[in-house]
């Protein structure tokens, strides 16, 4: 279907033909584009595809598509870690991403991405800030991750963590740029990933597409790294949910971030 | 960088280019169509190690009002290079020299789009940069156009952007990041490849006149070539579109 007849349909007056669509398929378990409840789209990884970034990931995810790419710095320790250096991870959601997105300052969606896909990386510990120390109290590295959303058809969420994670894993620290060394691969111990649920119809489904999302209610993104523990958790849009609910899209979870990690780590050297 | 000239040798001794080029010689150059599912238009740009990708959605109504014109389209572009796309991390949002060249750009396409066919409306063109290596406001051009045509935007031209400079007191058609730092001249260009008219001009540096007609028949010659990679992509495009038949 052209996108722009897609986004017409979704106007606001139409937009309750599309949850009572979407109820309709959720009585017999069914989906809009005729996946399982819990089955993702097809998800595409190429690492190690931009030139001027230190890593780079683009992700093909169903009709979705996020680049990330990672830059370093040599920069001044925080008085209070002077033997630590710092990850930062952001992303942006331009114009070019869709019809909904605008110019101007970073909106509250873009920063909630960024900060949901940081909270995952830097709390699981999968990089040791000391480790990026040159010398004590002067010089430490500054890892940036940007994340750059280019189609945004539904679950920018996983696509930009999944981005996220693979380009910081095949990342090379330019030291001879910088003078202090030669360059070496970034030592990132694990493998935090992405599962975000989207309640549409009534009950939660994984990996939301454009139009589950449009008709859809809250959502619940969760990371988990391979040794099976959380690491960041968010619920974003208008909702409740329970706790058997959560129990069981977990459940789903552990198997799914699973996956993810095989996949990430089919592209590490 | 203009007037580094003496420092730092770009042209080897038996006559070629660092990277191995002839004078008259470009990158090479990829084009793919159609490769953001979320916009209406689309394309992909590799320009030896630049990377570029175009969004277009539209034509659609004009907000805010005063934006619009009776007669024609406004083209609502923006150029934007990601933060990774340098060497150096740049920090994300505009600044001026990415609004100039988002301005100039449009301008361009203004002149190649039949834009009075759409009056009160307007045309949304994104311009990415994933990667820059010297030369991205030439390879915006040349996305920008392909991501129109694949849009189904009536053209009167495809539009094409090179640029030609000059080294070592040499001109040279398509400078890399080398040239274009410790270079004489850069005289980057949007040429319409059936025509030959100029949309889109810009220059820095120093050059004689016969350097500039030089480079103005180096910038004709490749605009031809990098319009058939143009073409290539948007027919394999419809190809794929037809389910390959």
């Amino acid at each position: 279907m052209n996108p722009r007849t897609e986004v017409l349909e979704l106007s606001a007056p139409v937009s309750n033909l599309l949850k009572q669509e979407l109820a309709r398929l959720a009585e017999s378990d069914k989906r809009i584009d005729g996946r399982g409840r819990f089955e993702s789209r097809d998800i595409i990884l190429e690492t190690d595809c931009l030139y001027n970034a230190e890593g780079s990931a683009k992700v093909t995810w169903g009709d979705t598509v996020v680049y990330a790419g990672v830059k370093f710095e040599v920069r001044e320790p925080w008085p209070d870690r002077p033997t630590q250096g710092s990850l930062m991870c952001g992303a942006e959601l331009r114009p070019v991403a869709g019809l909904k997105y605008e110019a101007g300052p970073p909106s509250p969606e873009s920063i909630e991405l960024g900060r949901v896909v940081d909270r995952g990386i830097r709390e699981s510990g999968c990089i040791d800030m000391d480790s990026l120390c040159i010398i004590p109290g002067e010089k430490v590295l500054g890892v940036m991750i940007d994340i750059h959303v280019l189609s945004d058809r539904g679950n920018i969420f996983d696509a930009s963590a999944l981005a996220a994670i693979a380009a910081l894993k095949t990342s090379i620290v330019p030291a001879e740029r910088f003078d202090v060394g030669e360059d070496y691969p970034l030592q990132v111990q694990k493998t935090p990933t992405m599962c975000t649920f989207t309640r549409v119809g009534g009950r939660y489904v994984l990996d939301a597409n454009e139009q589950e999302e449009n008709g859809g209610e809250e959502r619940i993104h969760i990371t988990l790294a391979e040794e099976g523990h959380l690491h960041s958790l968010q619920k974003g849009l208008k909702g409740t949910f329970t706790p058997t609910e959560f129990a069981e899209i977990l459940e789903v979870a552990q198997n799914r971030c699973a996956e993810l990690v095989n996949l990430v780590k089919s592209k590490e050297a | 960088m203009m007037g580094g000239y003496g420092d730092v040798q770009l042209l080897r001794d038996d006559g070629l280019r660092l990277d191995g080029r002839k004078l008259d010689e470009m990158r090479e150059v990829q084009i793919e169509a159609g490769i953001l599912p979320a916009a209406d238009g689309s394309a992909w740009v590799k320009h030896g190690l630049n990377v570029a990708v175009c969004a277009v959605y539209g034509p659609m109504e004009a907000h805010p009002r005063k934006i619009q014109k009776q007669d024609r389209a406004v083209i609502d572009l923006r150029y934007n290079m990601a933060p990774f796309s340098t060497s150096d991390r740049i920090r994300p949002g505009f600044n001026r020299r990415s609004r100039e060249i988002s301005k100039v750009t449009a301008e361009a396409l203004e002149s190649v789009v039949l834009v009075e066919r759409y009056p009160r409306s307007k045309i949304r063109v994104e311009i990415e940069i994933l990667s820059a290596e010297a030369g991205t406001r030439c390879v915006g051009i040349t996305a920008a156009s392909v991501a129109l045509a694949d849009a189904g935007i009536p053209m009167r031209d495809m539009i094409v952007g090179v640029a030609s400079g000059k080294v070592e007191d040499t001109v040279v058609l398509d400078l890399d990041k080398a040239e274009d730092n410790y270079g004489q001249a850069d005289l980057p260009m949007g040429i319409l490849p059936t025509t030959g008219e100029i949309a889109f001009l810009q220059m820095d540096g120093d050059l004689s006149i016969e350097e500039f007609n030089l480079c103005m028949d180096y910038n004709m010659k490749a605009a031809k070539e990098i319009h058939e990679i143009q073409m290539d992509a948007l027919k394999r495009r419809y190809e794929s579109k037809n389910g390959g038949a």
